[in-house]
C-alpha cells in the first residue's frame, strides 16, 4: 500500500491511495496562498495602485519595470494572480481511479485534475459539497474574468531572475508550475464527473474495496472516508470538527480500529480557541459602529459566515446595532445563504427541528426579512444606491487580490474609523494587507477556525485507536514560532508517519488475508478432522478462480488438470506439499510424557535443555540430539538408523494425524 | 417561663413517654431542647420549674418503649438536668442515671445498634459533665472506656461527637484540679473531703488518656489512617485550649509518636500533623519544660520532607498560621517559592540554600497534571509572603513579583522569558484559568508591598495584554481589572506609562465595553466606577491628577461609555453602569461643579429606568445614585436639577414592587430629612437654655418651613407609604423615620389642634390604609374623622395634617409589632407544645378524620 502526497498544505491535502490494485485520489484542494505575491485586482479604476513604481535591481541589471511593482517596501507581480496546483509529475494522474472529496474547500483544485490529463475516472461527494463547491468555483471564475488582464507576467519567473529578486517572491517555489484560473466551461465538466453519496452509504470499486463517507462536522456536507477490504481498513480524515456550530455532528465510532488513518485538516490557529474569536469578532465590530467607522470581513462566500451571521443575529440588539446595515455582496451570495436553508438533513440536530416547524434552519432569514442584512451579487447595480454608512460588509476574497473586497479596501483604508476584521485563517493578514500599505484603517485578526485542536485530536485518537497515523509533517512537530510548545503537536506511540510534498510513503502495513469463496460442492467433498477443541482442518485440492477481486475455490476438473494451483492459502495451516497422500502431522510434543516413553524404551540418559523455543534433549548414552520446538521436530542421529526410527515412531505416537 | 406552658409541659411528657412516633415533625424534639437549654441558660433549675420532668426521665429509663428518638431526647434531657449540681443529685436520687448512662443497659436491648442513641449518649454525657460530682460518677461507672471505644466509631458524626466529649472531659479535668490547687478554695473542698477524691479521679482520666492517643497515633495499618487523622485533629483542638501542667502532660505523652509520624511522612497526615505541632508550639512558653526546640525541630522535619505536593501543603499550613518562628516561616517561604522558580526561571530560592533533592522531584512533579494545583497553592499564599520582613525572605519582592509576571505570560502561551528547564508545566498551565486567577490575586497581594513599585510599566503592560486578549475569561478580566486598580492606588507616578501603553489600555477598555459576555462588560463598567474614585497621584510633570484622566482620559472617556452601558440588556450591567455613573460623577458634585447637558441626559435616563426597568437592580441602583449625589453635594438645594428630581424619585420608589428599592427609598427620604432637622448639638450639661428659644416664634416658624419642605419634597407621603407597606423591613424603617419626624415636630407640650402645614394623601391603596387607621384612632378619641371613606365620600386626593396624623398614627405599637420578627408566633414554645399535643390527638384517633392528614405549614 502507497501513499502519493501531491500537496504539502496540511489543511488543503492531496493524496493518491493505491490499495488494493485501486487508485484513490483523496481530496483536491488548490493552495491560493500564491495569490498574495500578486497585486490586487481592482474592480474600479485605482490611481494609487496604477501609479506604483516598477521594479528594478538595486544595480540596474535586471530591469521587470512591467512586471513588478513596489509597494512599501515589498515587490508584487503586476499579472493575473495564479495558483499553486498539487504535484502532476509524480504519478500519472489517467490511472486514477476515483477521486473522494471531503469538503468543499478541498476540492478547488478538480479542473486541474480531471481536465486535459486524461482522468477518466469517477468524483464522489456528497450534495452540498458538490452545490457549494460550484458555488465557490463559480465566484472565483467570475472575480478573474470581471478584471481581465491582458499581461501575463512570466519573466521574472525565469529562475536566473528569480534568484535576485527580493523577499517572498525569491522563495516561491515551483513557479512554473502556477497557472491561471480555469474556465466556466471546465468547471462544468469537472463537476460533471462527481457521482453524489450520502453518509454511511457504500460505494464498490471494483470489489476490491469499499468507500463511505462519514459526517465530519466541519461544514455542510463535509466527510471523512472509510476505506476497507474485507480485511483492511483505511480511515481518512480530513476537516472535522467537534464543536456545536451548523452541521451534523462527527461521526467518530465508524472510525475505530483502522489499520491506517490518515490524518489532514486541523486548525490552523491551535492556538485561538473559535468561541473566543467570535466573541472578539463581535465587539471589535460593536465598538467600531459606535464610533461611527465602517467594518470590513474579507471572507468567503460560504461556511463560517454562516455561523457569524447566526452569532451577529443575537448580538445585534443587545450592542444596540439594530439600526446599522449588513452587507453580503459576492456574485453568488444569493445561492449561498438560500443554499444552506434547504440542505436540512445535512445540518446539526437543532437546525433539523426547526425545519419541521417549519421555520428557517438558520436565523440570516430572518435578517434578510427584517432588511438587517441585505445581499448583492456585486458593488455595481442596485448596491451603489442602497448603501448606506456606517456598515458592516461581509465580501471576498479574503486573499485581498481580486473580488469586490479589493474596492472597499481602497475606499476605507485611509480613515482610522473604519475596522477591517480578518476570521478566515487561510491567508497571513499581514501578507494580505501588504500592498494596501500605509494603511489607517483599523486591523483585526480573529481567525476562526473549528477543525479540531491538538487536545481533541489525541482524545478523539485514543477513542478510535488507530494502528498507524500517517498525517503532514508540519502536524508532528511544535509551530516554527512557538517551538516549546509540545502541546501543539501529535505526540502518539508508535510516532505518526509524517508526509510532504511529493513524498511516496510506503504505507507501514502489511495486507496478510484475503477472502476466498468455497463453492457448495467442493465444500461436501471435505473431510474436516479436529486438530484442537474448535479448530478443524481438511485437506483441499481444488482450482483457484480470480476475477473482479473476487476468489473462488473450484473443484478440480474431471480430466487431469496440467498444474495445480500454487497459490498458498494461508487459512489452513499445513499446506498441502504434494499431491502424494501422506497424512499432514498436527500437534505438540508434550515434554514430561515424552521422557517417560523414552524411559519405558530404555533411554535413561537424558539432559534436558531448555532453550527460547523449546527443548533439547541429549541422549548421553546414544549421543543423539533431540530437538522440540513449536514449528519443527528435528532428530540429529548419526549412523544409527534403527534408533532413528525407533524415535521418529516415538515422536509420532503424540502427533495427531491428518 | 411561661406559665402557660408550664401547664401543658406534663400533658406533652405523657405524649412522649408514651410513643415518639406521633411528632409533628423531626425537628420538633431538638426545638424542644433548645428551649429547655435556654430556660436554664437564665439560671433557672429546670427540675424547681417543671417537675414533671423527673417522672419523665424516670418514666422512659425504666421502660424503653418508645422510639431511640425519644430515648436519644431523653438522654440528652438528662444531662441537660444532670448538668448542674442540684439537678444531678436528684437524678442520683431516683436511680435514673445509672441507668440512663450505662452502656450496657442500653447494648443488651439492642438499642445502641442506633446511632441517634449513641449520639444522644454522647452529648447527655457532655452536658452533664459539669462538676465534680459528674466527673466522680463518670470514673465510678467507668464510662471512659465505652467513651474511648466510640472514638473510631463505624458513624462519622457519632465519632466526631465522642471526639469533642473527650476533649470536654479533659478539659473539665483541667478546670478542676485547678480549683483543687487555688488557695482560696482549697479550705473548702478539703472540708468537703473532696479535693483529693477528685483529683484521684482526674489524673486517672487524664493519664488514661494520653496513653490511649498516645497508642492511637501511629497507625499500625493503613485501614487506621481516618482514625489518626481524627486523633490528630483532637489534640491540636485540644493543645489550643489546655493550659500548662495539662498540655506538658498531653505532649509528653505523645511527643514520640509525633515524632515518628514526623518521620514516616504519610501524605494524608502531613496536614493535621503540622495543625499539632503549629498548635503545640504557639501554646508553649520558652519556660515550658518540654522545650520549644523539639517542636520546631519535628517541624523543620516535616519541612525537609521529599514529597513535593506534602512539603508544599505543610509549608503552606505553616505560612497561614502567621504564628511561627522567623526561621520556619523563612524555610516555608523557600517552599512555597520553588515551584515558582523552577515554572518561570527566575531564581527566587538560592541553589544552595534548597536541597537539590527537593528541588529535581518538584521539577518532576510539575511536569504532571497536579501542577496547576500545586503552583496555585504557592500563588494563594503570597499574601503572607509579601508580609514577611525582607530579610527572612530567600529574594527580593521585585523579583517575586517578576516571576508572577512570567508566569501569567505563560499562561498566555508566551514563554520568550522562562527557563527551558520544566517544559512540560506549559502545557497544562497554558491558558489555565485557575492559575491565571490564582496569579492575578497574588500579583494584586504584592501590590501592597513597599518595595515593589518599579515594576509598574510590566504590570501595566501584562493587564492590558490580558485585557485585550480574546481568550481571557470574564472571572480573570475581573481580576485583571482589580489588580490594575490595586496598582494604580499604590501608585505615586504615573508618568512610566508610555503613551502606547495608554492607547492599547484605552482600546481594550472600550472593546470590553462591547464585549459578548455581559460579565465582562459587567467588570469594564464597574472598573471605570472604580478608577474614578481612585485617589490622585502625580503625572510626569509633577502636577496632580486623577488616574482616570491620566490613564483613559477621564469622564470624557468614562461617561459616554457608561451611558451606552444604561441601554445594556443585562440588568446586572445597567446596575453597574449606574452605580459607576454616580462614582464618576461623584467629584463634580462634591465640587459643586455646574450641571452639564450630559448630566441632564443621564438623570431623564434613569428616571426612566426607575419607572420602566423590569429588573430589580436596575432600580435599586437609580434610587443609590441619588440618594449618592444628595450626600456628596454640600448644598442639595443649590442644584436644581437634583431638587427637581427627588420627589419623582421619592414618589416611585416608594411604590416600587421590590421591596430593596423601597428602603433605599427610605433611606434617601432619610437624608432629606436629616438636612432638614439636622440633630441639635446636644446640650451642655451645664448649659442654662432660656426658656424663649425653644419655643419661640422663630423657631415654630423655621420649623414649618423645614417641615414644609419636606413634605413638598414627598418625603411624608414616602413615609407614609412605607408605612404601610406589607414587607416588615420597609415599614419597620417608615416607622422609625416618622418617629423621628414625630419628635422633631411635634413637640409634647404643643397643642394637638394646631395645624399649619398638611400633606396630600393621594387616591391610592396606601393612603386609604393612613386614613382608615388614623380614622380609628380618631374615632376612638371621639375626635372627628378625617377619613373622607368613611363618610362615602369619593376616595379621591384629600389633605391631612401632618402633626396630627403623626399623633393619631399610632406609632410606637406599630414600631413594637414590626420589631418582633414576623414568625414569632410559630416559633413560640407555646405553640412547639401544643403542636407536638395536637399531632397526638391526631395520631391516636386516626379514624375520626380519615384522609385528612396534618400538614405542617413550613411557612
Amino acid at each position: 500500500m502507497k501513499l502519493y502526497c501531491l500537496s504539502g498544505h496540511p489543511t488543503l491535502p492531496c493524496n493518491v491511495l493505491k490499495f488494493k490494485s485501486t487508485t484513490i485520489m483523496l481530496d483536491c484542494g488548490l493552495d491560493t496562498t500564491s495569490v498574495l505575491n500578486f497585486l490586487p485586482l481592482p474592480l474600479v479604476h485605482s490611481p494609487r495602485l496604477s501609479k506604483l513604481p516598477g521594479w528594478i535591481s538595486k544595480d540596474g541589471t535586471v530591469n521587470l519595470e512591467k512586471e513588478l511593482k513596489e509597494c512599501a517596501g515589498r515587490v508584487f507581480v503586476d499579472s493575473q494572480p495564479e495558483f499553486c496546483l498539487p504535484e502532476r509529475e509524480l504519478l500519472d494522474l489517467s490511472t486514477i481511479d476515483v477521486i473522494l472529496i471531503s469538503n468543499y474547500h478541498c476540492m478547488m483544485a478538480l479542473p486541474y485534475i480531471t481536465e486535459h490529463t486524461g482522468f477518466t475516472g469517477t468524483v464522489y461527494a456528497t450534495e452540498p459539497t458538490l452545490q457549494i463547491g460550484r458555488l465557490l468555483m463559480e465566484e472565483l471564475v467570475n472575480f478573474m474574468e470581471r478584471v481581465p488582464k491582458a499581461q501575463s507576467a512570466t519573466c521574472w519567473k525565469n529562475k536566473e531572475i528569480q534568484r535576485m529578486l527580493p523577499g517572498p517572491l525569491k522563495d516561491a517555489v515551483d513557479v512554473w508550475t502556477w497557472k491561471r484560473c480555469y474556465s466556466m466551461q471546465e468547471v462544468n465538466s469537472a463537476l460533471s464527473k462527481v457521482q453524489l453519496v450520502g453518509y454511511s452509504q457504500k460505494v464498490e470499486l471494483f470489489g476490491a474495496v469499499q468507500v463511505s463517507p462519514l459526517s465530519s462536522g466541519y461544514s455542510l456536507g463535509s466527510s471523512n472516508w472509510i476505506i476497507q477490504s474485507h480485511h483492511e481498513k483505511v480511515s481518512y480524515v480530513s476537516g472535522s470538527s467537534l464543536l456545536t456550530t451548523h452541521p451534523q455532528p462527527m461521526d467518530q465510532s465508524s472510525l475505530k480500529n483502522s489499520d491506517v488513518l490518515i490524518l489532514t485538516g486541523l486548525t490552523q490557529m491551535p492556538t485561538a480557541n473559535p468561541d473566543g474569536m467570535l466573541g472578539e469578532f463581535c465587539s471589535n465590530l460593536a465598538m467600531t459602529i459606535r464610533a461611527g467607522g465602517n467594518v470590513l470581513v474579507p471572507c468567503y462566500s460560504s461556511g463560517v459566515i454562516y455561523d457569524l451571521l447566526e452569532c451577529l443575529y443575537q448580538f445585534i440588539d443587545n450592542a444596540n446595532l439594530g439600526t446599522t446595515p449588513f452587507y453580503f455582496i459576492s456574485p453568488v451570495a444569493n445561492s449561498s445563504l438560500e443554499f444552506s436553508q434547504i440542505f436540512a438533513e445535512w445540518l446539526c440536530h437543532n437546525k433539523q427541528t426547526k425545519v419541521y416547524l417549519p421555520e428557517p434552519p438558520f436565523p440570516h432569514a430572518e435578517l434578510i426579512q427584517t432588511n438587517k442584512l441585505k445581499h448583492y451579487p456585486s458593488i455595481h447595480g442596485d448596491f451603489s444606491s442602497e448603501f448606506r454608512q456606517p456598515c458592516v460588509v461581509f465580501t471576498g476574497h479574503p486573499s485581498l487580490r481580486f473580488g469586490d473586497v479589493v474596492h472597499f479596501m481602497e475606499l476605507w483604508g485611509k480613515s482610522g474609523l473604519n475596522t477591517v476584521i480578518f476570521t478566515e485563517p487561510d491567508f497571513s493578514y499581514l501578507d494580505a494587507l501588504a500592498p494596501y500599505q500605509p494603511l489607517a484603517m483599523k486591523c483585526v485578526y480573529c481567525p476562526i477556525d473549528t477543525r479540531l485542536n491538538f487536545h481533541q485530536v489525541s482524545k478523539f485518537l485514543k477513542e478510535v485507536q488507530p494502528l498507524h497515523v500517517v498525517c503532514p509533517e508540519q502536524y508532528t512537530q511544535p509551530p516554527l514560532t512557538q517551538s516549546h510548545r509540545s502541546d501543539l503537536m501529535l505526540e502518539l506511540q508508535p510516532p505518526p508517519m509524517p508526509y510532504r510534498r511529493c513524498a511516496v510513503l510506503n504505507l507501514p502495513f502489511r495486507r496478510c488475508y484475503e477472502r476466498v469463496y468455497i463453492l457448495p460442492e467442493l465444500a461436501n467433498s471435505l473431510v474436516p478432522s479436529e486438530v484442537k477443541p474448535g479448530i478443524t482442518v481438511a485437506t483441499v485440492s481444488a482450482v483457484l478462480h480470480s476475477k473482479d477481486n473476487k476468489h473462488t475455490l473450484q473443484s478440480v476438473p474431471k480430466p487431469p488438470p496440467a498444474a495445480p494451483s500454487k497459490k498458498r492459502k494461508r487459512v489452513i495451516e499445513e499446506p498441502p506439499a504434494t499431491l502424494a497422500p501422506k497424512p499432514l502431522l498436527s500437534g505438540a510434543v508434550p515434554l514430561e510424557a515424552f521422557l517417560a516413553t523414552l524411559q519405558k524404551h530404555g533411554i535413561t540418559e537424558v539432559k534436558v535443555e531448555e532453550t527460547g523455543e523449546g527443548h533439547i534433549l541429549h541422549l548421553q548414552a546414544e549421543d543423539t540430539l533431540i530437538q522440540l520446538e513449536e514449528d519443527g521436530t528435528h532428530i540429529v542421529c548419526d549412523n544409527n538408523e534403527p534408533l532413528r526410527t525407533t524415535l521418529r515412531d516415538l515422536v509420532l505416537r503424540f502427533l495427531q494425524k491428518l | 417561663m411561661d406559665s402557660e406552658c408550664v401547664s401543658i409541659l406534663p400533658r406533652v411528657c405523657e405524649v412522649l413517654a408514651a410513643s415518639g412516633s406521633s411528632l409533628p415533625d423531626d425537628t420538633s424534639l431538638e426545638k424542644l431542647l433548645d428551649w429547655l437549654t435556654t430556660i436554664t441558660q437564665t439560671g433557672v433549675s429546670l427540675l424547681e420549674a417543671c417537675p414533671c420532668l423527673l417522672d419523665f426521665l424516670s418514666n422512659v429509663a425504666l421502660n424503653a418503649a418508645p422510639g431511640p428518638g425519644i430515648l436519644s431526647f431523653t438522654l440528652k434531657l438528662a444531662g441537660l438536668i444532670g448538668g448542674s449540681e442540684d439537678g444531678f443529685k436528684a437524678l442520683e436520687e431516683c436511680s435514673v442515671l445509672e441507668l440512663v448512662f450505662a452502656p450496657h443497659h442500653w447494648q443488651e436491648s439492642g438499642l445502641w445498634e442506633d446511632p441517634s442513641l449513641r449520639i444522644g449518649w454522647i452529648q447527655g454525657l457532655k452536658a452533664i459533665l459539669q462538676h465534680s460530682k459528674a466527673l466522680g460518677f463518670f470514673v465510678q461507672a467507668d464510662l471512659l472506656e465505652p467513651l474511648l471505644q466510640l472514638q473510631t466509631d463505624s458513624s462519622l458524626f457519632v465519632a466526631s461527637a465522642a471526639n469533642q466529649t473527650l476533649a470536654h472531659v479533659l478539659l473539665l479535668c483541667q478546670s478542676l484540679s485547678s480549683v483543687g490547687r487555688d488557695g482560696t478554695n482549697k479550705r473548702d473542698v478539703e472540708h468537703n473531703g473532696v479535693g483529693v477524691e477528685t483529683n484521684q479521679n482526674c489524673s486517672g482520666v487524664v493519664s488514661k488518656v494520653s496513653e490511649y492517643l498516645n497508642e492511637s497515633l501511629v497507625p499500625r495499618e493503613t485501614s487506621r489512617l481516618p482514625h489518626s487523622q481524627q486523633i490528630l485533629k483532637l489534640l491540636s483542638q485540644l493543645l489550643v485550649q489546655v493550659r500548662p501542667p495539662l498540655r506538658e502532660t498531653l505532649l509528653r505523652a505523645v511527643l514520640d509518636s509525633l515524632e515518628e509520624l514526623a518521620t514516616k511522612s504519610c501524605s494524608q497526615l502531613t496536614l493535621p500533623l503540622v495543625d499539632v505541632l503549629l498548635a503545640a508550639n504557639s501554646s508553649l512558653g520558652d519556660t515550658d519544660r518540654i522545650p520549644k526546640q523539639r517542636i520546631g525541630k519535628l517541624l523543620s522535619l516535616v519541612l525537609d520532607t521529599k514529597k513535593p505536593t506534602d512539603v508544599v501543603q505543610a509549608a503552606a499550613a505553616l505560612m497561614r498560621s502567621r504564628q511561627t518562628d522567623p526561621d520556619h516561616s523563612a524555610h516555608a517561604a523557600r517552599v512555597l517559592l520553588l515551584p515558582l522558580d523552577i515554572v518561570t526561571g527566575v531564581s527566587l530560592v538560592d541553589k544552595d540554600s534548597t536541597d537539590e533533592e527537593l528541588r529535581i522531584l518538584m521539577t518532576e512533579q510539575l511536569q504532571s497534571k497536579t501542577c496547576v494545583s500545586m503552583i496555585c497553592m504557592c500563588l494563594t499564599n503570597m499574601p503572607q509572603i509579601t508580609v514577611m520582613a525582607p530579610d527572612r525572605l530567600p529574594c527580593p519582592q521585585s523579583l517575586v513579583v517578576r516571576a508572577v509576571l512570567s508566569l501569567l505570560r505563560l499562561c498566555r502561551g508566551d514563554c520568550s522569558s522562562s527557563s527551558a528547564g520544566c517544559v512540560g508545566v506549559f502545557r497544562y498551565v497554558t491558558g489555565s484559568s485557575k492559575v491565571q486567577k490564582c496569579a492575578m490575586e497574588a500579583l494584586s497581594a504584592l501590590s501592597k508591598s513597599p518595595e515593589v513599585k518599579i515594576g509598574l510599566a510590566e504590570v501595566f503592560k501584562l493587564l492590558t495584554e490580558y485585557l485585550n486578549c480574546p481568550l481571557s475569561e470574564p472571572s480573570v478580566l475581573q481580576k485583571s481589572y482589580k489588580v490594575l486598580i490595586n496598582w494604580i492606588d499604590v501608585c505615586t507616578d504615573l508618568s512610566c506609562i508610555s503613551d502606547q501603553l495608554r492607547e492599547d489600555l484605552t482600546q481594550a477598555v472600550r472593546k470590553r465595553a462591547c464585549d459578548t459576555r455581559w460579565e465582562a462588560r459587567d467588570s469594564t463598567v464597574e472598573f471605570l466606577g472604580h478608577l474614578a474614585e481612585v485617589r490622585s497621584c502625580r503625572t510626569s510633570g509633577g502636577e496632580e491628577r486623577e488616574p482616570s484622566n491620566a490613564l483613559l482620559g477621564g469622564r470624557a472617556f468614562a461617561v459616554p461609555l457608561l451611558k451606552e452601558a444604561l441601554q445594556d440588556p443585562e440588568s446586572y450591567v445597567r446596575a453597574s453602569s449606574i452605580a459607576a455613573l454616580a462614582q464618576t460623577l461623584t467629584p463634580s458634585w462634591q465640587q459643586g461643579a455646574p450641571v452639564t447637558q450630559e448630566q441632564v441626559e443621564i438623570v431623564t435616563r434613569l428616571q426612566e429606568i426607575l419607572s420602566q426597568d423590569s429588573e430589580g437592580f436596575a432600580r435599586r441602583a437609580v434610587v443609590k445614585y441619588f440618594i449618592a449625589w444628595f450626600s456628596s453635594c454640600s448644598s442639595p438645594t443649590s442644584c436644581p436639577l437634583l431638587v427637581q428630581h427627588v420627589p419623582a424619585v421619592l414618589s416611585q420608589g416608594a411604590a416600587d414592587l421590590d421591596w430593596e428599592v423601597k428602603l433605599h427609598t427610605l433611606e434617601l427620604a432619610e437624608l432629606l430629612l436629616d438636612r432638614a432637622f439636622p440633630d441639635p448639638a446636644p446640650p451642655h450639661p451645664y448649659a442654662v437654655t432660656p426658656e424663649g428659644l425653644i419655643h419661640g416664634e422663630d423657631e415654630e416658624s423655621a420649623l414649618l418651613g423645614s417641615l414644609n419642605g419636606v413634605v413638598d419634597r414627598g418625603v411624608v407621603s414616602a413615609l407614609f407609604c412605607g408605612l404601610v407597606d406589607c414587607d416588615r423591613p420597609v415599614a419597620l424603617k417608615a416607622c422609625q423615620l416618622l418617629l423621628r419626624l414625630r419628635a422633631a415636630v411635634c413637640p409634647p407640650t404643643a397643642s394637638a389642634a394646631d395645624t399649619g402645614v398638611s400633606c396630600k394623601l393621594p387616591g391610592r391603596s396606601w393612603a386609604q390604609e393612613i386614613r382608615k387607621i388614623q380614622g380609628t384612632n380618631t374615632d376612638s378619641e371621639g375626635g372627628s374623622a378625617v377619613g373622607s371613606e368613611a363618610r362615602g365620600e369619593a376616595v379621591e386626593e384629600s389633605s391631612v395634617g401632618v402633626r396630627e396624623a403623626l399623633r393619631s398614627l399610632d406609632l410606637d405599637e406599630k414600631l413594637s409589632i414590626l420589631t418582633q420578627s414576623s414568625d414569632h408566633v410559630y416559633n413560640s414554645p407555646l405553640s412547639l407544645l401544643q403542636d407536638i399535643l395536637t399531632a397526638s390527638t391526631a395520631h391516636s384517633h386516626p379514624t375520626s378524620e380519615p384522609g385528612q392528614e396534618v400538614i405542617v405549614d413550613c411557612y
